[in-house]
């Protein structure tokens, strides 16, 4: 067997763990998917809205803060990062009627370090934070806070749905979100929540000052957190039923901007905590969620390689076909279309099998409800292949040393 | 350490891989099963070679002693001939180009080459015998091509030659020989006709055409 075959045949083994992973947890937990319980009691609860140039969304956002449901104490806190437009304004005209609300305004220094001077400020015992373009559903600190009933729980995030499906890419990620969100839950049956996500996360406080607040380095400090929580031994968890919806990018300059970031953050945060790789059995940290974000990116590296390799090759046929078609060669007759029963075949089509049991089950779990063959496929061949621009555009920037403009 | 992580929650891991390698080894069991029967019609084929081979040399005999007379018959007989191995090779190639886990049959391959150039030097005798009545395309190309350049003008032009066989039937004998696998004949050969660089196509052992050439080009050099 040669060499690129050993590395497909790799590539099929943890590809085929991976899937059938999910699908075996879902087929074990499938059913307490959304549970959620009630607490015996409601900490008192600071809602933190970090904005920076949100004049579009903030009043919206606001509107569905205040109309969330919530037993015990709590406050909303909006932090001004120096915005450029009117959102500081319109926080305040908000403030005016509510209360509840709390304004604070301070120069631009980027989302985590806003946090960290809005947590020195902040009553509550537990904090939520919440992006100033998503919109919880307002029953979802109810169906989040019975979690913190467990001591050793640092941080529970939700689900994210999309609230703009109009566009081809936004339906597109309406379909990524609920795989994310999926998954993300699935791992929270093997303790394995690995991001708390920006639009709606709560964390103890007292655990966050500990650890030491959150990174203002980092260009996902939402992942950051929760890796530093697990590396601390601290659990994170899901709550599958706790809702928010988000505005996603809707063209692609706005995709790839934003994946460039989630791909910088994720590799940043990797080489932060590398250490703690095969360390600390007692949680899945070390041996489980570092390895397997590792081999995601490795993997993704490989298979970029092996896409463009068969790109190449088949190009180069095609090429010479034309290039002799011009000296008489009839090109049409001949599309080189032979295909043998070859071990890769038959494990690819192993891979797809699973995938397509995968897709469905999570499919069938999210917003999406139904998905046909077609829309898998659709799913996975045409927009998954677009997670290649930015995964490239982020190794990119890591070569080049340049990774400063995306701090903002 | 270990079993701490294997406590209930995280049995789920084992599990999987459990699941996995027994997938793997399904998905390798068939591969294997798939791969191991084309070997073996390979092999099937190769010990064919060996009757093959005592039947042309043969031939060869025979077409020593034969009268003009029966020219028409043996002709048609070597065209059979001709067109089975040329089909055997077609389908071995395929075979053996989609077998991934076995390794190449070198060996297997030299003997087959050898049974091809016995062919072309029975055809050479065949044409002197009765008169050249038809024509002998002869396409040396490399075994281990080095670059993608290279292989796709190899299946180019292998494609062209099989289109042309299929137009021309009965007129060509088409013989395609691996120039690179240091067999000393089929060196000679290529000494003795001028062949420098492969690809090569030979026809009627007098024209050598170098690397790509249309159907109409080879058409052209072509008695039929």
């Amino acid at each position: 067997m040669n060499f690129i075959n050993v590395v497909y045949m790799i590539m099929f083994f943890f590809g085929i763990y991976l899937v059938s992973f999910f699908v075996l947890l879902h087929y074990r937990n499938g059913k307490r998917l959304f549970d959620s319980s009630e607490p015996n009691r409601y900490p008192s609860l600071s809602i933190i809205v970090p904005a920076y140039n949100e004049e579009k969304s903030i009043a919206k956002t606001l509107i569905a803060l205040l109309k969330l449901e919530y037993f015990g104490k709590k406050e909303i806190i909006v932090v001004n990062d120096g915005s450029k437009d009117d959102t500081l304004k319109i926080a305040r005209g908000f403030a005016k009627k509510n209360k509840e609300i709390i304004v604070l305004d301070k120069k631009n220094s980027g989302k985590a370090d806003s946090l960290n001077y809005t947590i020195k400020r902040a009553k509550g015992e537990l904090m939520a934070v919440v992006d100033a373009d998503s919109y919880p559903e307002k029953d979802a600190l109810l169906k989040m806070v019975g979690f913190f009933e467990e001591k050793n729980v640092a941080a529970v995030t939700s689900r994210v749905l999309v609230k703009n499906k109009d566009n081809w890419l936004e339906k597109y990620q309406v379909a990524d979100y609920s795989i994310i969100a999926w998954t993300r839950k699935l791992l929270d049956f093997v303790n394995s929540v690995y991001v708390t996500n920006g639009p709606l996360s709560i964390y103890r406080k007292k655990v966050i000052e500990k650890v030491g607040g959150f990174d203002s380095k980092n260009l996902t400090e939402d992942i950051e957190i929760t890796w530093n929580l697990l590396s601390k031994g601290y659990q994170t968890r899901m709550a599958y039923s706790a809702v928010v919806y988000t505005s996603v990018p809707a063209n692609l300059n706005g995709w790839i901007k934003q994946r460039v970031r989630w791909n910088l953050g994720g590799l940043q945060t990797m080489k932060k905590y590398q250490k703690n790789i095969f360390r600390n059995p007692e949680n899945t940290f070390g041996y489980f969620v570092i390895p397997y974000v590792a081999l995601s990116f490795f993997f993704a590296m490989v298979g970029i390689i092996l896409l463009v390799r068969y790109l190449w090759i088949k190009g180069a046929f095609y090429f010479y076909s034309f290039f002799y078609s011009l000296r008489g060669y009839n090109f049409f007759r001949y599309l080189d279309i032979n295909i043998q029963l070859t071990i890769i075949l038959i494990f690819s089509f192993i891979f797809l099998l699973i995938s397509l049991v995968y897709y469905k089950t999570g499919f069938a779990n999210s917003q999406m409800k139904k998905s046909s063959l077609m829309k898998i496929l659709n799913y996975t061949i045409i927009y998954r292949s677009l997670y290649i621009i930015p995964l490239l555009l982020a190794f990119y920037k890591i070569i080049r040393g340049d990774i400063g403009w995306y701090t903002k | 350490m270990v079993h701490k992580i294997i406590n209930n929650k995280y049995r789920i891991f084992v599990e999987t891989l459990i699941l996995t390698i027994v997938i793997y080894l399904l998905g390798f069991s068939f591969g294997f099963f798939i791969e191991n029967y084309r070997t073996n019609n390979i092999i099937e084929n190769y010990k064919n070679d060996v009757i093959n081979e005592a039947d042309l040399r043969l031939q060869n005999y025979y077409y020593e002693i034969m009268s003009k007379e029966d020219c028409n018959f043996s002709i048609q007989e070597n065209f059979i001939f001709a067109d089975r191995i040329y089909n055997t090779g077609l389908r071995l190639e395929q075979y053996e180009e989609a077998n991934q886990l076995t390794g190449d049959l070198l060996l297997e391959k030299k003997q087959y080459i050898l049974l091809k150039t016995e062919l072309w030097f029975n055809t050479i005798l065949l044409k002197n015998k009765c008169g050249n009545p038809f024509d002998t395309v002869v396409y040396v190309y490399s075994n281990r091509p080095v670059n993608q350049a290279l292989i796709s003008e190899q299946k180019i032009i292998s494609n062209v030659l099989k289109n042309l066989k299929e137009e021309k039937g009965n007129q060509i004998v088409l013989i395609p020989i691996a120039g690179d696998l240091d067999l000393d004949i089929v060196n000679l050969q290529l000494k003795r006709y001028n062949v420098t660089s492969l690809p090569s196509i030979i026809i009627n052992e007098k024209d050598v055409l170098e690397g790509f050439h249309s159907e109409e080009e080879i058409s052209g050099y072509l008695r039929s």
